[in-house]
């Protein structure tokens, strides 16, 4: 009963939110003279041949993964009350110096790709790390800070793609790092896909697919399971009681920050390793914002980001397709968009509606035994079994 | 796009009638990448011509190069009576891949890709379809081993260097500016022009030259708020007409013309047309037009009449009229003659430009 | 009770229900004009919903409102305001960068055109402020109020909507002892203005001073009237728990030997320098109870944190058992038998948002039951806050409930569950029945006397001098961060301790302080 009820509360925050952007998005469609329905027919065909179906799953899966590790680097930081707008910089540091150094070296295939791995979360750890340094020492909120080292690291990240790690011709226009040699190519999953019986999709499904799925459930363990997650979370519920606790808080920062931008130091990573080979002027940007709103979106559970990334990635595949389908890629934005306002208003509503459940049972808890009306049915209190709680729906109970 | 669909259903009789001959001129083609007849998905036998065009950051309606481009498919779409999809990429343009994948399944052929950051999402697109005709603009193909592509580049230090001359002509305080979107190769060669251009006149002449972002950060092209500022700083420090090659960030140096009294020179597209501000199109003294618009128009017309070789690059400059200035609001008629002349001696070689600074 | 005068407030067979619950059965209120009526009760007994029902914010199932002897029904609080009933909250709904004026009139405003007519809204707050003699002044900024202003602007609010009828809910819990005085003094105002006042308390002491009859509620009814002339403190705690109390004091002396914590000369510094703490020293012996007792601000707090390891010591140390513990960390004094019942819980005491097992966890992160090795041991933590759910009384429908969900005595009786497990050498209890009614904090009292005799040092820091005086074995006396007197609480009395406490000697109440109302206020003093 329990269970039953807690995933029911944990799934209506998604569901509330889900609706109120179904609804919105609709109507912003009708207002552009575009179907709805027709829209959603299209984000879901994935093509007419098994070949263009599975290169359209292999595309939503390639962007996910890059946004899930965002996401988590955001969440990370978020479930400890700190608010790590500087992932966009740290992982743009941290993929060219890991493609400057990858390509510098010669190594045996695996070694070579963890190398490069290592290589960007230590430079995306670095990085927040100045930012938790800056904050435990001299007090600077971490918002303020991450903003500016963003700007230092995309000087930086230039500075060293166009210096010490230039690798492309002078005069040609995209600017390059030296391309990584074989060894630190990480080995797609496409031989996977085939063991499936499935086609061959037009581009390669990244490997590190596999690295973002552990990532995630390293994640979620350490932050559920662990009681060094519970200090951090801890830490972001309530400060003062996690410092009485005996949380030491400076050090929490600290290691938050440095575990939050080694995660981030990972996002260029999917596409570095597993389709371009070098930083270049024209490396995908803004996936550490977009983080941001998977880390919202998610809930800043690791299962919550990943169905997020997977739908953010969705709807961004279908922005081709609906513009060949005549229909505004807007339409995209505006429903990422809607849904990220809806899933932060959804949340609110799930907070109260939860916090009031809960008070109203633990009323019938509290007060229960001597005032139970002699005619209704459960003389238990909630939780223990009675059917009650699930009538718990009238307003005016709670306390707000 | 509804544009584009609208000429698409007008056009639909014209192109059954020319079906046959499109027919015809493919047989006659003795290259079998630049067949016209369908592939990909929608299967053979219909004859259209299908273009696709897949578009830069900024996408459609940038005033610039994107609409360049499509003016010229859309005129090639016109003449030939062919169908004309356009894509734009997503916001961090993260899909180019896909944008060139979906209009291949689609059956367009040939795609224009418009920019040259479709270099990496062509070198790997394009080998999967062996059967159509790609195109990349301000991009080199020759080198790559991309054979069913073709690359239009331009000469955009001699176009740069005409507007060099007129800002020459014009300035009453022998000073002028250029700014740069992103201080990258390709649009170093604008600047080397344009400095060649002016020195040409006035070898004494201050050159102020300023990027609005490093390699690497491509926000330049579309910061007007920076532009505004580097353009403003370079009116107040005497400079009375500022060149850009910053995409959208041009607006803010027309705005900080417009502020300072002083004059701009557009780039790409006529801007004085473009920028849709009576005010701001007192400031454009002329634009240099990168006519992305004839160069995508004539390799649609080279592939329908089966001259596209692929694996090529095709350089458009003064000569092909794919570089040239504009004379929209007749600032520059006084001097056209002085123009003309240098025009005259860079394709006559006589004046040879550098395409870098 | 048959006078001729129509009752302001008359309440008959009021019933509501919540799904599965009962809140009010048959309350009966009778509330005759221009009195204080004080409704007292334990926390949880029902007073909320009473309250709520007669302010409009939810409608009873059963039972009749009449107000000045007419039925009324009350849709919502703007039918309550009509009916000329307003309510002052517990806490304060102001905004804190607006004037008192603009507070005020805030949702009211007197109008001159579009624009807020100022010199109006001026005269009429300075009106009420002279006629019951508050003393307010309209162009201060809220932000720079003290509480017992905040919480006359907040009656003015109420009186400037035409209030005749005035709800006050827990209005002494954020006073300290001279703000109560001054508050029970507007009171007597407003009542010889012909004003009704219901006052919603469980500080007995204070509800037998101010009002003019009491209604008891218990288990959601009520369960009489009583003249608080004839009435003792006892007699109402005793109606409100239905059964005989027991009283803080202990006197048989299981002080032991060994020192459980030794305090020397510890100093701690404000940011600017200044010493919070100030030299002090003083030792807790294993099985005893050493109260600190002294107006609030003058250095408890700052002690607190510097024996729990939350504050840098500038001098001195601090011994725990036979080590000294001045350069460990917070948890490694945890670890070690520390614990700790904090002043405010819902600030360095609980996770609100998270459930009550993860709450027995807080603080015992690093100790069994609640981990293993480096993982959270769920089921541990699960099954060990069953258990002090059942041991302390903890009324909650189960450990995944949200803490937040509980009331405050509850959650207070989990804190000191919590804190008691693990078997501690040294508890620091701050303000450890503060905002617990009656029977939780008998419970309490009663774990900790339990514990005491187990051998529990414990350091006792509370604005409840009666508590203070019953429970400790020693007291010391905290003034601007130094201890001035080291007192026996057998035979003190709490004048007396509150002269010590403001400075004066004995039972001589310094002239201007606050002494004297402090004890009389007795079960609620904080300054």
């Amino acid at each position: 009963m329990t269970v039953v009820r807690r995933i029911g509360t944990a799934l209506i925050a998604p569901l509330i939110a889900i609706v109120i952007a179904v609804v919105i998005s609709a109507g912003v469609m009708l207002i552009l003279g575009v179907d709805p329905l027709e829209a959603l027919s299209v984000m879901f065909d994935f093509g007419d041949d098994p070949v263009q179906q599975i290169t359209s799953m292999v595309t939503v899966l390639n962007r996910a993964v890059p946004l899930f590790l965002a996401g988590i680097a955001v969440a990370i930081a978020f479930r400890a009350g700190l608010f790590n707008i500087g992932v966009e910089g740290q992982y743009r540091l941290a993929t060219v110096v890991a493609a400057g150094i990858g390509a510098m070296v010669t190594l045996p295939a695996p070694l070579h790709v963890v190398l490069v791995m290592v290589v960007a979360m230590t430079v995306g750890g670095i990085w927040a790390g100045i930012v938790a340094v800056l904050k435990v020492t001299r007090g600077v909120s971490e918002v303020i800070s991450s903003i500016m080292l963003n700007t230092i690291a995309l000087g930086l990240a230039s500075f060293l793609l166009t210096g010490p790690f230039l690798g492309s011709e002078p005069g040609a226009s995209i600017i390059r790092t030296e391309t990584l040699p074989e060894s630190a190519w990480m080995p797609s999953l496409d031989g996977l896909l085939g063991g499936l019986g499935l086609e061959l999709p037009r581009r390669p499904l990244y490997g590190f697919l596999v690295i973002a799925v552990v990532i995630g459930v390293v994640a979620w363990v350490v932050l559920q399971r662990t009681r060094f997650g519970f200090d951090l979370r801890a830490s972001g519920l309530n400060a003062s009681a996690a410092s009485a606790s005996g949380v030491d808080a400076k050090r929490m920062v600290l290691k938050t920050m440095l575990i939050s931008g080694a995660v981030a130091g990972l996002i260029g990573l999917p596409d570095l390793l597993g389709r371009n080979h070098n930083y270049n002027t024209d490396f995908t940007s803004g996936l550490g914002f977009l983080g941001i709103a998977v880390a919202l979106l998610g809930r800043n559970s690791p299962i919550g980001i990943a169905v997020a990334a997977l739908f953010y990635a969705f709807l961004d595949r279908a922005s081709a397709p609906l513009q060949a389908a005549d229909i505004p890629s807007t339409v995209v934005q505006i429903m990422q968009g809607t849904i990220l306002l809806a899933v932060v208003v959804a949340n609110e509503l799930a907070r109260r509606l939860a916090r009031r459940r809960a008070e109203q049972a633990n009323r019938q808890g509290d007060g229960a035994p001597p005032v139970i009306d002699p005619g209704a049915a459960t003389a238990q209190p909630a939780g223990v079994g009675g059917p009650a709680p699930a009538t718990a729906t009238t307003d005016g109970g709670g306390t707000p | 796009m509804r544009g584009a669909r609208m000429r698409k259903a007008g056009l639909r009789a014209a192109a059954l009638l020319t079906a046959g001959s499109l027919a015809l001129a493919g047989c006659a083609s003795d290259d079998s990448d630049s067949d016209s007849s369908g592939s990909g998905s929608s299967g053979g036998g219909d004859g259209d011509v299908k273009i696709g065009l897949a578009y830069d950051t900024g996408g459609r309606g940038d005033k610039s190069f994107n609409d360049s481009a499509y003016a010229g498919a859309s005129a090639a779409a016109e003449s030939l009576g062919a169908e004309l999809q356009d894509l734009s990429p997503n916001a961090d343009a993260s899909n180019r891949a896909d944008l060139l994948t979906q209009l291949a399944d689609d059956g367009f052929n040939p795609i224009i890709a418009v920019g040259f950051a479709y270099a990496d999402a062509l070198a790997e697109v394009a080998p999967q379809y062996p059967d159509v005709s790609f195109a990349i603009v301000d991009s080199a193909v020759d080198g790559t081993g991309l054979d069913n592509a073709t690359g239009l580049l331009f000469a955009a230090e001699q176009g740069s260097f005409l507007g060099g001359v007129a800002a020459a002509l014009k300035t009453e305080t022998d000073h002028i500016g250029f700014v740069g979107g992103v201080d990258v190769p390709l649009i170093q060669t604008f600047q080397a022009g344009y400095e060649q251009g002016a020195r040409a006149v006035n070898p004494d002449i201050v050159i102020d030259v300023q990027y609005i972002s490093p390699a690497g950060d491509f926000s330049g092209f579309n910061a007007p708020e920076k532009a505004t500022d580097i353009a403003g700083a370079m009116y107040a420090n005497g400079a009375d007409i500022v060149y850009h090659a910053a995409g959208g960030s041009g607006q803010g140096v027309f705005e900080a013309a417009a502020a300072a009294g002083g004059l701009a020179i557009g780039v790409d597209s006529d801007q004085y047309e473009t920028v849709g501000d009576a005010a701001l199109q007192q400031v454009i003294l002329t634009s240099v037009l990168k006519r992305v618009d004839v160069a995508v128009q004539s390799f649609i017309e080279d592939f329908e009449s089966g001259d596209v070789e692929g694996g090529t690059d095709i350089v458009n400059d003064l000569s092909t009229e794919g570089m040239e200035l504009s004379t929209s609001g007749g600032f520059i008629d006084d001097i056209q003659a002085q123009i003309d002349d240098y025009r005259q001696q860079i394709i006559d070689g006589d004046i040879e430009v550098s395409s870098t600074p | 009770m048959t006078e001729s005068a129509p009752l302001a407030v008359e309440l008959r067979k009021v019933t509501k229900r919540f799904p599965g619950v009962v809140a009010n059965r048959d309350i009966d209120l009778r509330v005759r004009r221009g009195e204080v009526h004080a409704i007292v009760g334990e926390n949880g007994a029902g007073k909320s919903t009473l309250m709520k029902t007669l302010y409009g914010m939810h409608r009873p199932d059963e039972g009749q409102i009449l107000v000045d002897g007419r039925e009324i029904v009350l849709r919502s609080p703007n039918d309550a305001i009509a009916a000329g009933i307003g309510m002052v909250h517990q806490h304060f709904m102001l905004a804190d960068n607006f004037t008192v004026l603009e507070n005020v009139v805030l949702g009211q405003e007197p109008r001159r055109g579009p624009r807020l007519d100022r010199a109006e809204a001026r005269r009429r707050i300075r009106e009420i402020s002279d006629a019951y003699a508050f003393g307010i002044d309209p162009d201060a900024l809220v932000e720079d109020l003290g509480v017992g202003d905040r919480q006359r602007v907040e009656i003015a609010k109420v009186l400037y909507r035409g209030a005749r009828i005035l709800i006050l809910d827990e209005p002494t819990a954020v006073l300290v002892p001279q703000e109560v005085d001054e508050l029970f003094a507007n009171l007597a105002e407003l009542k010889r203005e012909g004003l009704t006042v219901i006052f919603i308390s469980h500080k007995l002491d204070e509800v037998r001073k101010v009002a003019d009859s009491i209604t008891v509620i218990r288990r959601g009814t009520t369960v009489g009237e009583a003249d608080p002339r004839t009435t003792t403190a006892r007699q109402l705690a005793e109606m409100m728990v239905g059964s005989e109390l027991p009283t803080p004091e202990t006197r048989e002396s299981t002080v032991r030997e060994a020192a459980a914590l030794v305090v020397s000369e510890v100093t701690v510094h404000a940011p600017d320098g200044r010493a919070l703490v100030d030299d002090v020293s003083f030792t807790v012996h294993e099985g005893e109870v050493v109260g600190i007792a002294g107006v609030e601000g003058n250095g408890q707090s700052e002690l607190v944190d510097a024996i729990m390891g939350l504050r840098p010591l500038v001098a001195g140390s601090v011994r725990l058992g036979t080590h000294d513990v001045s350069a460990w960390s917070t948890r490694r004094r945890r670890e070690s038998g520390l614990a700790f019942i904090p002043e405010d819980r819902h600030r360095q005491g609980m996770l609100l948002d998270a459930s009550l097992w993860e709450n027995r966890v807080l603080g015992h992160q690093t100790q069994a039951p609640s981990v293993r090795g480096p993982f959270i041991d769920r089921r541990g933590a699960r099954a060990d806050t069953a258990r002090i759910m059942r041991e302390y009384d903890v009324r909650a429908p189960s450990p995944d409930t949200p803490a937040v969900a509980l009331s405050g005595g509850n959650q207070q009786k989990l804190i000191v569950g919590r804190e008691m497990s693990g078997r501690p050498r040294l508890l620091i209890a701050a303000h450890p029945t503060r905002g617990v009614d009656v029977g939780a904090q008998a419970k309490i009292w009663e774990l900790l006397r339990q514990a005491r005799a187990e051998g529990l040092g414990i350091v006792l820091i509370s604005a409840d001098l009666d508590e203070l005086i019953g429970l400790s074995d020693s007291l010391a006396v905290m003034l601007r961060g130094r201890i001035v007197a080291t007192l026996d609480p057998t035979g003190i009395t709490p004048e007396e301790l509150g002269g010590h406490m403001t400075g004066g000697r004995g039972g001589t109440t310094a002239p201007g302080a606050t002494p004297a109302g402090a004890t009389r206020a007795g079960g609620g003093v904080a300054s």
